[in-house]
Formats: C-alpha cells, sequence, structure tokens
C-alpha cells in the first residue's frame, strides 16, 4: 500500500483508546501474494470463485466498533480535532438514505450506515469535483466495494493516500434501492444481486474500520453469474440483438459516467466534438458506441459497485456487462478488483520485461 | 399559443361516463380511425432474452408509450419514470438531411410528425408542462416540430390520487386533478371514469366517439369530486410556497450560502433533466455521413453537465456543481416566470424521487421559502452552516 502507516498511525492518535497500529498489524498481503490467490481461484464464474485474497481479514484494524471506533464517534473526533474538514457518509433524508457531508463535529450524530446505504461515496473523491475539493480535506466512509474503487484512484495517481482518511463499514449487503423510510433486512428478493459472493465485506484499505461482522448476503433468484451465463448461451445473433435492443433504450445522460467513482477523465471521450468520436444523439450508432466506450474504458477498473446500472433512468442492465468484463479479466489476466492498491490493475500496468514487443 | 385553446372555458358543463368495458371499445375506434392512442402501460421486457438475463429483476414499472392498436392504457395510479414530453420534444430526432451536389445543396426535412394522436391517462402535472413549454418553444422562434405534435395531439389527463410525498402541484399552482395542456380529465369513479372535456378539441373528441360515453349519474359525480377534493387535500400538505417571494429571493441572493452550496452531492447525471416534463433544452448536432451529406440531430440537454456551458477557449463560466445546480433554480423559479409570467415546474416530484444521490427539490423550495418570508435584515447574513 501507498504508505499507509503514517496515515493510519496520524489517524489512529485521534482515537482515544487506540487499536493496534498498522507497524503491529500482520503485514498486508503482497501484490505477488494476491495475483497468486487470483490465479489460484479456478472456478469459471466469480460467482463461485473464492476471494482473491483468502487472507483479506489480516489487516490492521484501526477502530473496532468500540466507543470511539463507531462510525459517528470516529467522524465527531476526526471533525472535532480538525484532522479533516468534511467527513463524507450516509444520513437519512426525506426520501430515505442519501450522501451527506459533515463539517461541524456536532452533526456526526446524523451519519448512518444500513442496507439502504448504497451509494458508492467514492465518486466525490474524484479531483474533478471541484466543489468537494473546496471543502478542504476529507474522511469518507467506504464499503468493501467502495475502497475497491479508492485503490483504483490510488493506482491512477487520483487522491494521494495521505489526503484522504478512509473510515471503513463492515458490510453485508445492500438493497437494490436507497429511497426506503427505515432499513430493512436483506432477503433473497431485496439484496442488490451484485452483492452475492462479495469478497470484501471488511474493507482493508481504511483508517478505521467500524460495525459488527456481517454475514453473507442472501443469493438473488437470479444470480448475476446466472444471467450473464443465460445470455452467453445465446447464439451470437441474438446476443447482439439483446445488447442492440437495450442501448436502443439510452438516453444519453451519461448518468452511468458521472457517478461512476473509476470515470474520472479530465475530459470523457464522449465530450469530444472535434472530432466527434462519439455520435449524441441517441440511435442506434451512437448509444453503441457510447455504451461499448464506457464498459471496455473500464475493463480492469470496474470495481462492481453498482452504481452505473443503479442511477441509469433507462434501466440498462449494465451490471451484465461489468461482470462480463471481471469474468473476461479473471480467465484471462487472473485478476480480481480488490482494495490492495499494490494489485496492478491488467490495463493501465507496464512492465519492462512484458513478454509483448509492441508495449516495451 | 393560439392552436391550443384555453384550457380554462369548458364548452359543456355535462359530465360524461366510460364504462371500464367501454375502453377496449373506444381505444378499437380510434384504430379503425388510424389515430395512434399514448398512454401509461407497465414496462416489460422487451424480448425473451431480455426476460431470460432478468433485466427488469421483477420490478415493473410504468411507462407512456405509444400503444399497439387496440392496446387500451393502463388507467391507473402509478407514476411514469420520464414524463410526456418525449412525445413532443423526443430525446433525438433529425430536423433535417442535407446533400451536396457540386455547389447546390439539397434540405430533406425530418420525420414526418403531425399524426393524428390521443394521450390518454396522462399525469395532469406532464399535461400542464406542455402548455409551460409552449411559451419558450414560440418566443423567439417558433419551434415547427414541438408545435406540429402539440396540434395533432388531444390530450386527456387522469385525475391523479397523489404518488407520494414528493408530489407537491399544489404549490405551483396546479392541481392533480387539472386540465392545464390537456383537452380534457378522466376521474376514475366505481366501474369506470368520469369524462370531462375542457376544450374545443376535447369536446370534439367525445362527441366523435359519443357512442362510447353515457352520462354520468349524480352519484357518480359526487363520488369523483370528492376523491378530487381530498387529493387536493392531500397534496397541499407536501409543500407550500409563495412563488414571487421566492422568484425575488432567488433573484436577489445570488451567492447566498442556501442558494449557493446546493450542489456538493449532486454528480451531474442531469437524471432530473431527463425525468423533468418541463426541462426543454437540446444541443444540436450535424452529423456527416460520407462526404457531402449528412444529419442535423436534436437531442436533450442539460445544465447539470460541465460540457453544457464550456467556452471554446477552456473556460466554464458555470465551473461546479454548486453553480450548475444553482442555475437549475435559478431557471426554473426565477429567470422563466420573470420572462413568461410563470414557474418552469409542475411539482411532479420526479427530479427528487428519481436522483440517485438524494438531492431533494421540495425541501430546498420549503427552505427558499422560508428564507424569502424572513425578514430583510437577516436574509444573506445567517450563518451558513454546513453545505448539505
Amino acid at each position: 500500500m501507498t504508505e499507509p502507516q503514517d496515515v493510519t498511525t496520524e489517524a489512529q492518535d485521534t482515537a482515544a483508546e487506540a487499536a493496534p497500529t498498522a507497524a503491529e498489524a500482520p503485514a498486508a498481503p503482497t501484490a505477488a501474494e494476491a495475483q497468486a490467490a487470483a490465479t489460484a481461484a479456478e472456478a469459471p464464474t466469480t460467482d463461485d470463485a473464492s476471494p482473491a485474497r483468502a487472507d483479506a481479514h489480516d489487516y490492521p484494524e484501526t477502530g473496532a466498533h468500540d466507543e470511539p471506533g463507531d462510525l459517528q464517534g470516529v467522524a465527531r473526533q476526526l471533525l472535532a480535532e480538525a484532522k479533516v474538514d468534511v467527513v463524507i457518509g450516509w444520513e437519512d433524508g426525506r426520501r430515505g438514505a442519501r450522501p451527506v457531508f459533515i463539517t461541524e463535529a456536532d452533526d456526526a450524530d446524523r451519519l448512518i450506515f444500513d442496507t439502504r446505504c448504497v451509494h458508492d461515496l467514492v465518486s466525490y473523491l474524484n479531483p474533478r469535483r471541484t466543489q468537494v475539493a473546496a471543502l478542504g480535506r476529507v474522511a469518507v466512509v467506504v464499503k468493501g466495494c467502495d475502497a475497491k474503487a479508492v485503490a483504483g484512484l490510488l493506482r491512477e495517481g487520483q487522491v494521494k493516500r495521505d489526503e484522504v482518511v478512509l473510515i471503513g463499514v463492515r458490510c453485508g449487503g445492500v438493497l437494490e434501492v436507497a429511497d426506503l423510510p427505515e432499513a430493512v433486512a436483506l432477503t433473497a428478493d431485496n439484496v442488490s444481486p451484485r452483492c452475492f459472493r462479495c469478497d470484501n465485506r471488511e474493507p482493508s484499505l481504511v483508517d478505521y474500520l467500524v460495525g459488527d461482522p456481517q454475514d453473507e448476503p442472501p443469493r438473488p433468484p437470479a444470480t448475476v453469474d446466472e444471467r450473464v451465463a443465460a445470455l452467453d448461451a445465446l447464439p451470437v445473433e441474438e446476443r447482439w440483438e439483446f445488447w442492440a435492443e437495450q442501448f436502443s433504450s439510452c438516453v444519453r445522460c451519461y448518468a452511468c459516467r458521472q457517478v461512476c467513482p473509476l470515470c474520472v477523465c479530465e475530459r470523457c471521450v464522449a465530450d469530444k466534438s472535434v472530432p466527434q468520436w462519439i455520435e449524441t444523439a441517441s440511435h442506434p450508432r451512437g448509444n453503441l458506441s457510447w455504451n461499448l466506450t464506457r464498459a471496455l474504458h473500464l475493463a480492469g477498473r470496474c470495481v462492481e459497485c453498482g452504481e452505473c446500472e443503479r442511477v441509469c433512468p433507462a434501466g440498462l442492465p449494465l451490471t451484465l456487462l461489468n461482470r462480463k468484463l471481471a469474468q473476461v479479466l479473471r480467465e484471462r489476466f487472473a485478476y480480481v478488483a480488490t482494495d490492495d492498491p499494490e494489485v496492478p490493475a491488467p490495463v493501465g500496468d507496464y512492465r519492462l520485461d512484458d513478454a509483448e514487443e509492441f508495449i516495451r | 399559443m393560439s392552436a391550443t385553446p384555453e384550457t380554462d372555458a369548458a364548452p359543456g358543463a355535462e359530465i360524461l361516463f366510460l364504462a371500464e368495458g367501454e375502453l377496449a371499445g373506444l381505444v378499437a375506434d380510434l384504430a379503425t380511425a388510424a389515430v395512434e392512442v399514448v398512454g401509461p402501460a407497465a414496462t416489460e421486457p422487451a424480448s425473451p432474452a431480455a426476460a431470460a438475463a432478468d433485466v427488469l429483476h421483477g420490478r415493473p414499472e410504468l411507462e407512456y408509450r405509444t400503444l399497439a392498436p387496440g392496446v387500451a392504457p393502463l388507467l391507473a395510479p402509478g407514476m411514469p419514470r420520464l414524463s410526456l414530453k418525449g412525445f413532443f420534444l423526443p430525446q433525438t430526432e433529425a430536423l433535417f438531411a442535407w446533400r451536396q451536389h457540386g455547389t447546390e445543396i439539397e434540405i430533406e426535412r425530418g420525420e414526418a410528425s403531425a399524426r393524428r394522436r390521443v394521450a390518454l391517462g396522462v399525469k395532469p402535472c406532464d399535461a400542464a408542462a406542455l402548455e409551460i413549454v409552449d411559451h419558450v418553444m414560440n418566443w423567439d422562434f417558433a419551434d415547427q416540430p414541438w408545435n406540429e405534435r402539440r396540434v395533432a395531439t388531444t390530450v386527456f389527463t387522469l385525475a391523479c390520487p397523489v404518488e407520494d410525498g414528493s408530489c407537491f402541484c399544489t404549490a405551483v399552482g396546479l392541481a392533480p386533478d387539472g386540465t392545464r395542456g390537456a383537452d380534457g380529465l378522466f376521474t376514475p369513479v366505481e366501474g369506470g371514469w368520469l369524462v370531462e372535456p375542457s376544450t374545443e378539441k376535447g369536446a370534439a373528441f367525445v362527441a366523435e366517439h359519443a357512442a362510447r360515453f353515457a352520462t354520468a349519474s349524480a352519484a357518480l359525480v359526487d363520488e369523483g369530486a370528492e376523491a378530487r377534493r381530498a387529493a387536493n387535500e392531500r397534496v397541499a400538505g407536501h409543500l407550500e410556497i409563495d412563488a414571487e417571494s421566492v422568484r425575488e429571493w432567488i433573484a436577489g441572493h445570488f451567492d447566498d450560502p442556501l442558494l449557493a452550496g446546493l450542489g456538493v452531492r449532486c454528480h451531474g447525471c442531469g437524471t432530473c433533466a431527463s425525468v423533468c416534463p418541463t426541462c426543454h433544452c437540446f444541443d444540436i448536432v450535424d452529423e456527416t455521413d460520407g462526404v457531402g451529406k449528412g444529419t442535423r440531430r436534436r437531442s436533450w440537454d442539460t445544465c447539470q453537465t460541465g460540457k453544457f456551458t464550456l467556452h471554446a477557449s477552456g473556460h466554464n463560466p458555470r465551473n461546479d456543481q454548486n453553480a450548475r445546480f444553482r442555475q437549475r433554480l435559478n431557471h426554473k423559479f426565477s429567470i422563466y416566470p420573470l420572462r413568461f409570467g410563470e414557474v418552469l415546474c409542475t411539482g411532479c416530484g420526479r427530479c427528487s424521487r428519481e436522483c440517485h444521490a438524494g438531492q431533494d427539490l421540495v425541501e430546498m423550495l420549503a427552505a427558499i421559502d422560508v428564507a424569502a418570508r424572513r425578514p430583510a435584515a437577516v436574509g444573506a447574513e445567517t450563518e451558513s452552516g454546513g453545505p448539505a
């Protein structure tokens, strides 16, 4: 990890009764170990795969869930001691759980974490979000999938590890929707299908970890892998028809891009008009260009946080595309999205001794 | 606009009744007359492959659709995710195609759009939006495709029971049983619907299909009136603002922390604009198709993206989401009313309902209304508090 110990230790000092520091804790798995673990997983689909990091729980647990290690307590202390200027978390809004930006220690009580906290708040760390950057030094609450997104930003040099405080929450899956008046227990029918077989219920890339250990998320009636397999089983013409039909309802709002924690390009190719690489009109050609470009640019970067599908006003099943990419990445590169930023992503990493001529 | 008569003048006071069993017949008559029917329908997987991939994963939704001939609209409670505006301002449409022959340029107009249509079961907030947007579509330039579709379409609203706590039509001067922008109203009652045309166009429609309608009994009329009264009362409790004070306050508080800090959680995705019945901005692009020919298309655009105001120089006057979200409120509740005399919002609540980041227009308007009613001396100098 990129100098995690300084941050951990510094953040740790804010806790009255500090848990073991990063320096004392078992070392995080090395990149090589993690890759070996990923390679070792032979299962054909991610549903059936064991987690990439078998030792995912050996990480510096800094806050535990005892006072002041609870979410509100950690946030209150970080703000009271001016370690950060804002804590980005979730609150109860009029229409259910929603992102909140807490700037005063006294407001830390507004923070919640429950099954409605579906949002990937890491999107707010995008350096292009200048209205967030203007708030000052940030702490952000992350679920396991969100922590993977932070790792992606670290790999790509979009954020610096010592410039953000990460409050990890133990997560046993989330609902498909956030707009419920109160949290409900997860069932097969209401759980977000992407949560099934989550391999990061306790994020490692954190400065604090709060909440109780969580059970595995329920199995949805049709898992994402089963749905992808159903499509894979179709003749290629029918699969083409399926996606052409799906993309035909795209309204080209780019909500999928805006909410994606890894869509951080200074200027998206879809917004470039000289030349117009991707046609703006929502006809089949333009829609296909956009949706394939989005998917492929996220290959090896997507952490399957599910935000793009959740926010799509046209209801496109983007999770199916994302999962297919993840399956190919696993098969071809033995890569599984992880919150260890030291594990190189297959796209975006290079080595001087690469076997391929063209890349050297 | 002149082609759309004022809706206030109801030509006939008689209240009609359409029995449930007659709806299919009415739709069949329309199919025979080659009149398109637009109305709410349950979203269905579009193909066996879509069903296999469980695209909807068990979540039926309502959407406005051009129904197949003879198919009846679903006249039931429920809010289609997208408003009706796409039937008048499609998400993308070809304005014209061109072809160059030497020095001559041949222009071919876009798709013919003036097919006769009737929209049944329209939410009153969606119908009202048409008349509100008519202002800008006929302001400095008469928008031909929009106007042709308006003239060609007869719209009947369906009295709304009020969908949820994000509805606030009464706060912006409308009603859940309104007929603004429409030609008449359907009110659900026992065994069918009360039908009240509110324009000559609506009356002509009813007259054309007179065989399907009966005269409503006094009991049914009372039942409908009671349901409408109750719905009005229900929605009025959700939000109450003084639109004129709000307009003045927004105009005078450009840099007030309340107005200038509303976009922190906003992702700038523009979903609010996509689902909004009154957002009408579009972008025009010439798409070339080889050499010497191409198509000029317009597509929905939104002030919530950075690209909307990006200058060729690279400068962007609205350079963060706070500035962009302020523009959204400013345009809807200050600029538009100043220019056209009414707010660019029908209180449908979709922007709050569909915002995946929890931006809440109801909450914002309530806060602005409080600030606007406060004595001027307090105004902008109150403590700013947190940004969200």
